[in-house]
């Protein structure tokens, strides 16, 4: 086998280039720059020990590499596979990594949208997006709050600072009371929205009718409905026989 | 792990609690209450403090910055993490989908060369010494 540098260093000088005008050797169209001059080996007799071959394409090629492209035949860009990973996109990476319980938690049932459903105790209005009372975490990521005090207590004399005036506070600084609207049952929907008129049922009305027949047919009630009728027309001053009956009775 | 979140759920807790009962005694303040609100301020303080040492416990976590922008808008960080789950599922089937495609391709391009290119390619075939999907 030949030695490593051999194969690279031209056993004979090649013939020299045509030069051009400026004495630049000309570029060869379609082909690579014309490198560095070549004087490789230099003048037998100077002191000054051999410049060794520039770097070419072919040479930058490991050994092992050119190794194995000797052995590879009639081909040439082959090369290693790359090693077999057992983790690629082709297996299911949620089973992997043992995420389905979460999953089916997140994306089996739907997930409400408000900020009050996932922390429903918070008091006061959470809602509502932060950036409008300068209530981001955002905010508090960009301008960090000053750390490194330690926390004390108030004492007496600090403590005055925050003795308030007697009576409520307005209307619009009352914040913790606001609380998001909770969402009211379907039944109770339902039932507000037929308050103000409510349809008539078959079944209602049939059970109404049903009452104003069974009055009407009682006999007893009949029967004081008319002594009743009676005695209100005897005592009207319009009915031509009360008078008389009245005075009669006189 | 969960212990710590135990930890600072309960001392956030109880500063909410107390921040809503300071409200509470601060939106009809009466002077009979000062002492009570005095109290409740050095709650708050001692609650800061306790919050504050739940740090050293939970350095190692890290929060997505993204889920800050779902809390700051007012929804659920919990639709990140779904939609963060869905992602991920649908660029797996996608990841898969690529993996298989290429696969068929290899067999299918293999196949059809030694039709044409026997001899090369069973040379190809011993270099490789590997067993191929079959077409």
């Amino acid at each position: 086998m030949e030695p490593f540098s051999a194969l690279f260093v031209p056993s004979e000088p090649p013939p020299a280039l045509p030069t051009g005008p400026s004495g630049a050797p000309p570029v060869v169209p379609g082909g690579f720059g014309p490198g560095k001059p070549l004087s490789v080996s230099g003048p037998p007799n100077s002191s000054v020990p051999p410049i060794p071959p520039p770097p070419s394409l072919s040479s930058s090629v490991p050994v092992g590499e050119d190794a194995s492209r000797r052995s590879s035949g009639p081909f040439y860009l082959l090369r290693e596979l790359p090693g077999l990973s057992d983790l690629t996109g082709s297996v299911n990476l949620i089973l992997h990594y043992n995420l389905e319980h979460a999953f089916g938690k997140f994306c089996g049932k739907k997930v409400k949208e408000k900020l009050s459903n996932f922390l429903p105790d918070l008091p006061g209005m959470i809602d509502t997006p932060g950036s409008q009372d300068n209530s981001s975490l955002r905010s508090l990521i960009e301008k960090p709050p000053i750390c490194g005090n330690s926390f004390t207590p108030l004492t007496g004399a600090l403590l005055t600072g925050f003795r308030l005036h007697a009576g409520p506070l307005p209307e619009q600084c009352r914040l913790m009371h606001i609380q998001p609207p909770k969402k009211k049952n379907k039944k109770h929907k339902q039932s507000r929205t037929q308050e103000p008129a409510p349809p008539e049922t078959p079944s209602d009305s049939d059970h109404r009718k049903k009452k104003k027949k069974q009055r009407e047919d009682d006999p007893e009630r009949r029967r004081k409905k008319k002594d009743k009728k009676k005695k209100k027309s005897r005592h009207s001053p319009e009915h031509p026989g009360a008078g008389s009956s009245q005075s009669g009775l006189r | 792990m969960a212990e710590k979140f135990d930890n600072l759920e309960e001392h956030l807790e109880k500063f909410v609690e107390n921040i809503r009962q300071l409200g509470i005694i601060v939106s009809d303040f009466q002077p009979s209450s000062q002492a009570g609100l005095n109290q409740k301020l050095n709650f708050m303080i001692t609650g800061l403090s306790d919050i504050d040492k739940c740090r050293q416990q939970l350095h190692d976590i890290t929060v997505p910055l993204e889920v800050f922008d779902y809390i700051d808008q007012g929804r659920n960080p919990q639709l990140y993490t779904k939609e963060c789950l869905e992602r991920a599922l649908a660029k797996n089937e996608q990841v898969k989908g690529k993996i298989d495609t290429m696969k068929k391709f290899k067999s299918l391009l293999i196949q059809e060369l030694s039709k044409v290119f026997p001899e090369d390619m069973a040379k190809y075939k011993a270099i490789r010494g590997e067993d191929h999907p079959p077409s």
